[in-house]
């Protein structure tokens, strides 16, 4: 037997049902021995069609709808839409709900990024680890609902503002929180990343360089853990991040220097952590006293949204990184045209240069390193007679075409 | 301790409390029904969850009586979950609401309002429990 | 032998089957609550194993499609079988080994590999890639962890042989004269590295975490084991049971043979049980330390890390330990005083 036939490759399937995965995808590696030699996925399991619920809506409701996108990054998603809308319709937002909506913003960047944390610590085989910062997020999961009125789904940001008002009985909650955590984060940094197994696990594997990440346009962690200095809360600052100092947390602030591999993302995600407390206190303290919302009566704001001409699009630093909403609307109840893209959406690409010559062992750890959210990002499923069919880059192109001509009409 | 810095914590966990909440019960019960039929008999114990937040957003309450039938809840129900009656009242289900509170805030006589009743699993999707009306 | 002779053996080693297949659960239901309460969980009720056995027992035995399927069947009876058979030549608390007249440490040794190979067999044999690569990993993994533990077995025998006794590799032998009294403070640190190796080598026997590359939950979603369901599943856990009863056994054999009845006088119908007792308590100890809490504390490593920490690092500590086993035998000839 020849060298090259004992080599012989063999594909190993992952997904959509998987134990290392939590969103459906479907992978094939073409394996040879333990190492991946090629890589491909397609999503598309988990299409919803919320896209098409929405167009069928009023804005008031799809900002509901909007939450339900994605059950961790839910208020990216609503406050994305809303800006689309209040652009569109024009509506003033007053300047107490900006920092409303940025608090909350923070506190869903903690949670997902603890969530992340143990999801990452669990694909390791790191149960431990998993059950610790979970009992420890569900301090900001406790203070959410306490804001909100909900866990997940908070349903908070309306178009033209927000629906609650943060009242100083609650600060001590928030405040007791935040200490917490501050007093937390050099434990969790070093629980990470001073452990001798996580480090063998993570350190250089799952690499993708600075110029692969600009090439595959990465957004959010996923592209500053690469080195790639991209934040929309300091390149388009939106809500209340203008007013605040916010820089992107870059893994060689840390660590000294750039890997672009999976401990980085962990590096970035939990200094990040860091980083949306101080942004909440810096709210706290700053947030000047106001009405929360443009438009108290719906009735008067579904009849503004209503009579809203135009297109706009609603960007939002999700923890994930940027989401971003398209709405046009032309006078009538329902928008004319609503898309979202999902964070998750401009990260899929990275897995094929991360996953290339890995080993088996490392493909959960390097598909979690992006935290994927499949059901965010799926907006089309091709099937036809019964068969999924695949659209190449050309049959993609000319119905982008066709369907951008149509909106022009 | 420094290459594995999670053990001493974990030997610590050893001897404190789980931070589990031990709803309903310590174990799972053999049948739950069994266990809350118990619960209502007196032979059980329940142990209570978490207190719901002031301001939780659970199950509608609905006063049928001060409703005056306008139908904007209807009309801004982001999951179609409330149907306007021949009769100039509603009825909602609670199957398909998505607790955002809409309706709530757009009552001209505030007739409906969040409950913090959160327990509402249920084995059929049309039980009186999910019909509110 | 006479027939009553056999008659009785025979109905030791149903006996002692029992307690294997009851003590093996135990310990893991055990395991599984300390585990739990070191994350802060609750965890399931100790007798959990016994009824995840129970339903997996009611539950229905697929069969892959390309599957082999006699050696699919086969796999879970061999495993559970061979596991148990290694019990018949250990000591169980002062129980002295049913059949320890026929085979010794080196044979358990041996025997230690049945089990896996069978779980190997069972894997290649349900034609899935998860199944085969886990099989790969379990055989890459044995060859692994077999250096660091022939090293443990020879080194002690070795030094109790040194001291004068004959058949040292017998395990009669080696209860009766625990390492620890026979060496020097040479051999007593050599001793140590040596269990540290052995307790090192036992959550890859038992497929556990950090060396539990075969099985690997977020990985291979159970690769050997992923094919297998119901009836076979239920053999399969059993199997991991009594394994890990029969590891606990070898540890404590080898290492802390002392028994409660040598300590305290008692009446012979009392010794016994109290002795088992005391032998179970030990199990528990040595698996705490050894599976337990290094589980919960510690990441999956890859299989090439697994290779590599047992044929460099571990191998290094043992031939340590043996070296310096070696010199606290040699010492007092070099020296010129002791025995």
């Amino acid at each position: 037997m020849s060298d090259e036939s004992k080599k012989a490759p063999y594909i190993v399937p992952i997904g959509p049902n998987h134990p290392a995965l939590k969103e459906p995808v479907m992978f094939t590696f073409e394996m040879e021995g333990e190492v991946v030699r090629e890589v491909d996925f397609a999503p598309g399991q988990a299409h919803r069609g919320i896209e098409w619920m929405g167009m069928r809506r009023n804005p008031v409701q799809i900002v509901h709808l909007t939450d339900r996108i994605c059950g961790i990054c839910g208020v990216s998603h609503t406050l994305a839409f809303a800006r689309a809308v209040e652009q569109v319709a024009g509506i003033e937002v007053p300047e107490r709900a900006d920092y409303i909506r940025t608090i909350i913003a923070e506190f869903e960047r903690i949670q997902s990024h603890l969530l992340w944390a143990g999801v990452a610590a669990h694909e390791l085989g790191f149960d431990s680890l998993l059950h610790l910062t979970w009992k420890v997020r569900e301090q900001s999961m406790d203070v959410i609902e306490n804001l909100t009125g909900n866990r997940v789904n908070y349903g908070i940001v309306q178009v033209g503002g927000v629906r609650r008002d943060i009242v100083l009985e609650q600060h001590p909650i928030i405040d007791d929180c935040l200490g917490t955590y501050e007093g937390l984060l050099g434990k969790l940094l070093s629980l990470f990343l001073d452990d001798k197994t996580i480090t063998m696990r993570c350190r250089d594997c799952g690499v993708l360089s600075k110029k692969e990440a600009l090439e595959l346009c990465t957004v959010g962690p996923t592209a500053r853990a690469s080195g790639v200095n991209v934040d929309l809360r300091q390149d388009y600052p939106y809500a209340a991040y203008g007013d605040l100092d916010v820089r992107a947390i870059l893994p060689e602030q840390h660590m000294g220097e750039t890997h672009g591999d999976v401990y980085d993302r962990i590096v970035v995600r939990l200094l990040e952590v860091g980083q949306s407390c101080q942004i909440i206190r810096q709210c706290l303290s700053e947030m000047p006293a106001g009405p929360v919302t443009a438009e108290e009566k719906l009735a008067k704001l579904l009849a503004i949204c209503k009579k809203a001409q135009g297109e706009a699009i609603g960007r939002v630093e999700a923890p994930r990184g940027e989401c971003f909403h398209y709405v046009r609307m032309d006078g009538k109840d329902a928008p004319h045209t609503w898309k979202v893209k999902a964070s998750s959406y401009s990260n899929l690409m990275s897995w094929i240069p991360m996953l290339r010559g890995e080993q088996i062992a490392d493909i959960p750890i390097i598909i979690a390193s992006i935290d994927p959210c499949l059901s965010c990002t799926d907006r089309i499923a091709v099937i036809s007679h019964g068969h999924r069919s695949v659209l190449a880059k050309e049959d993609l192109h000319r119905l982008s075409v066709e369907k951008t001509r149509r909106l022009q009409r | 301790m420094r290459f594995l810095p999670l053990f001493p914590e974990l030997v610590r966990q050893l001897f404190r409390e789980p931070a589990t909440n031990r709803f309903p019960a310590k174990y799972l019960p053999p049948t739950v029904t069994g266990f809350l039929h118990d619960v209502a008999a007196g032979r059980a114990r329940l142990t209570p969850p978490v207190p719901t937040p002031p301001e939780f957003r659970g199950k509608i309450a609905y006063a049928r009586d001060s409703c005056i039938g306008c139908g904007l809840c209807t009309k801004i129900c982001p999951s179609h979950a409330i149907e306007l009656l021949p009769t100039k009242k509603i009825r909602i289900w609670i199957d398909q609401c998505i607790f955002c509170s809409q309706c709530t805030s757009i009552c001209p006589k505030s007739s409906l309002t969040m409950s913090p009743e959160f327990l509402l699993a249920d084995e059929d999707r049309y039980s009186e429990d999910l019909i509110v009306e | 032998m006479t027939p009553a002779g056999i008659a009785v053996l025979l109905l030791w080693c149903v006996v002692l089957s029992f307690f294997a297949l009851a003590g093996g659960l135990f310990l893991l239901g055990v395991d599984r609550k300390l585990a739990a309460h070191m994350q802060a969980r609750i965890g399931p009720p100790i007798r959990q194993p016994f009824i995840d056995v129970a339903k997996l027992l009611q539950k229905e035995n697929v069969v892959p499609g390309n599957a082999i399927p006699g050696i699919f069947h086969l796999a879970p009876v061999i495993a559970l079988a061979s596991s148990i058979v290694i019990l018949f030549y250990l000591p169980v608390g002062s129980i002295l080994p049913v059949l320890g007249m026929y085979g010794d440490l080196v044979l358990v040794m041996y025997l230690l590999t049945v089990p896996a190979l069978a779980m190997v067999a069972g894997g290649f044999a349900s034609g899935s890639p998860y199944a085969t690569v886990g099989a790969q990993r379990e055989m890459v993994t044995m060859i692994a962890y077999e250096f660091p533990l022939a090293i443990v077995v020879i080194g002690i025998a070795w030094r109790i042989g040194a001291a004068g006794l004959s058949s040292p590799f017998a395990l009669a032998t080696i209860a009766a004269t625990p390492i620890w009294t026979v060496v020097g403070p040479l051999g007593l640190t050599g001793a140590f590295l040596l269990l540290l190796v052995l307790a090192a080598v036992t959550p890859a026997e038992l497929s556990r975490i950090p060396f539990d590359t075969q099985e690997a939950e977020t990985e291979l979603a159970g690769g050997l084991l992923v094919e297998y369901s119901g009836r076979n599943l239920a053999m399969f856990y059993l199997a991991q049971g009594v394994k890990t009863l029969v590891l606990a056994a070898v540890i404590v054999a080898i290492f802390f043979p002392w028994n409660l009845s040598g300590f305290i006088a008692m009446p012979p119908w009392l010794a016994l049980p109290a002795d088992l007792l005391f032998f179970l308590a030990k199990a528990l100890i040595v698996l705490f330390f050894a599976v337990t809490l290094v589980r919960v504390g510690m990441a999956r490593f890859r299989i090439n890390q697994v290779v590599s920490i047992y044929w460099i690092y571990l191998s290094m500590i043992g031939l340590l330990g043996l070296l310096l086993l070696m010199a606290d035998a040699a010492l007092p000839a070099l020296v010129g005083v002791g025995p």
